[in-house]
């Protein structure tokens, strides 16, 4: 009943179930094999630096284990483990904030991060993640988690601790900016970007 | 190519275009080294941090029974005092009386200044002796 209140799924059910019976270990063995990646993938959103999200994660994972046997079951277990990750984050981001106080973010991390999750080179994909990183932050946000999260709004929605509907709309305006660009560039044809990637 | 028709050809290309381009990044070959390394400190300071709390309620907990005994001490001392005090009063009510009529008018005078010479002499023993034995 719980489950059906918080929106928890049937495997966060049984991480819950473990917590409850005390087998902490057990529990953030499971709890790590479903949510590892998704941790790093938010972190990566957020942070644009390779080595900072995998510090950020390892950090949110660790808090995460500290605080298990305190989570008490009335927040989803993952909007839980999000919230945690985006603090971390947000924690992150604010001391780079100072550290690089009057620098413009440069475009370099990201650049960095995305080379070396893609394929070994492809000038059209260079290019679209370069648009990407220049759209305004809360749109890049959105349309990189959309992607990294296989297409799912209610993946997405859950990361950022946001509506369903906030993530269609702020995708919607990402798109409509990226197809902007594209247009300003003179790429809009659909074939260019068909031809490349088939 | 203009149109509804053309931005939806292009929207799709570009999903399309979008999902190879931004991948997941994977999860780093050294994370789980690492973050096994991060939750053992973790867990280190976790023991040290239950320990700590231990000891600390421990000696607040033998902080409070000290505190207890003594106000218990202290009460029963200044209990005994009271008692004694109204005791040698009655006492010597009953038995002053006899003292004058057997044994002369002026001997509750010499019962109270032996008296005050033994208790001055029981106060004064303990801090002389030190004195003595420093010197």
């Amino acid at each position: 009943m719980r489950a059906a209140a918080t929106g928890t799924t049937g495997r966060d059910q049984d991480i819950v179930e473990l917590i409850r019976l005390g087998r902490r270990d057990g529990a953030f063995e499971e709890l790590l094999r479903r949510y590892e990646g998704k941790v790093y993938r938010l972190c990566c959103a957020l942070l644009r630096d390779h080595t900072q999200a995998e510090d950020a994660a390892q950090d949110s994972l660790v808090r995460v284990w500290k605080a298990l046997d305190r989570y008490d079951g009335r927040a989803s277990l993952s909007s839980w483990i999000y919230a945690i990750t985006r603090n971390r984050c947000l924690t992150a981001l604010e001391r780079r904030r100072k550290l690089d106080s009057g620098d413009e973010p440069g475009e370099a991390p990201e650049a960095a991060l995305a080379a070396a999750a893609a394929p070994p080179w492809d000038g059209r994909a260079q290019q679209l993640r370069a648009l990407v990183e220049g759209m305004p932050e809360h749109l890049r946000r959105v349309l990189l988690l959309y992607y990294y999260e296989d297409r799912s709004v209610r993946e997405v929605a859950l990361m950022l601790g946001c509506s369903e509907g906030t993530v269609k709309t702020t995708l919607f305006r990402a798109r409509a900016t990226l197809t902007e660009m594209l247009k300003r560039r003179g790429w809009d044809d659909p074939a260019y970007w068909a031809e490349e990637f088939s | 190519m203009t149109g509804p028709a053309a931005d939806g050809k292009l929207e799709r290309a570009l999903d399309g275009a979008l999902g190879r381009a931004l991948r997941a990044p994977n999860v780093p070959e050294t994370f789980h080294c690492r973050l096994n390394a991060g939750l053992a400190r973790a867990a280190d300071s976790a023991d040290l941090s239950t320990l700590r709390k231990r000891l600390e309620s421990e000696r607040r907990e033998q902080l409070g029974t000290l505190e207890a005994n003594y106000i218990r001490v202290r009460r029963s001392a200044l209990g005994t005092l009271i008692g004694v005090a109204f005791a040698a009063g009655a006492a010597a009510a009953i038995a002053l009386p006899w003292l004058r009529a057997h044994l002369g008018a002026h001997t509750p005078q010499a019962l109270a200044w032996g008296g005050i010479a033994l208790g001055l002499g029981i106060a004064f023993f303990e801090p002389l002796r030190r004195l003595l034995r420093r010197y």
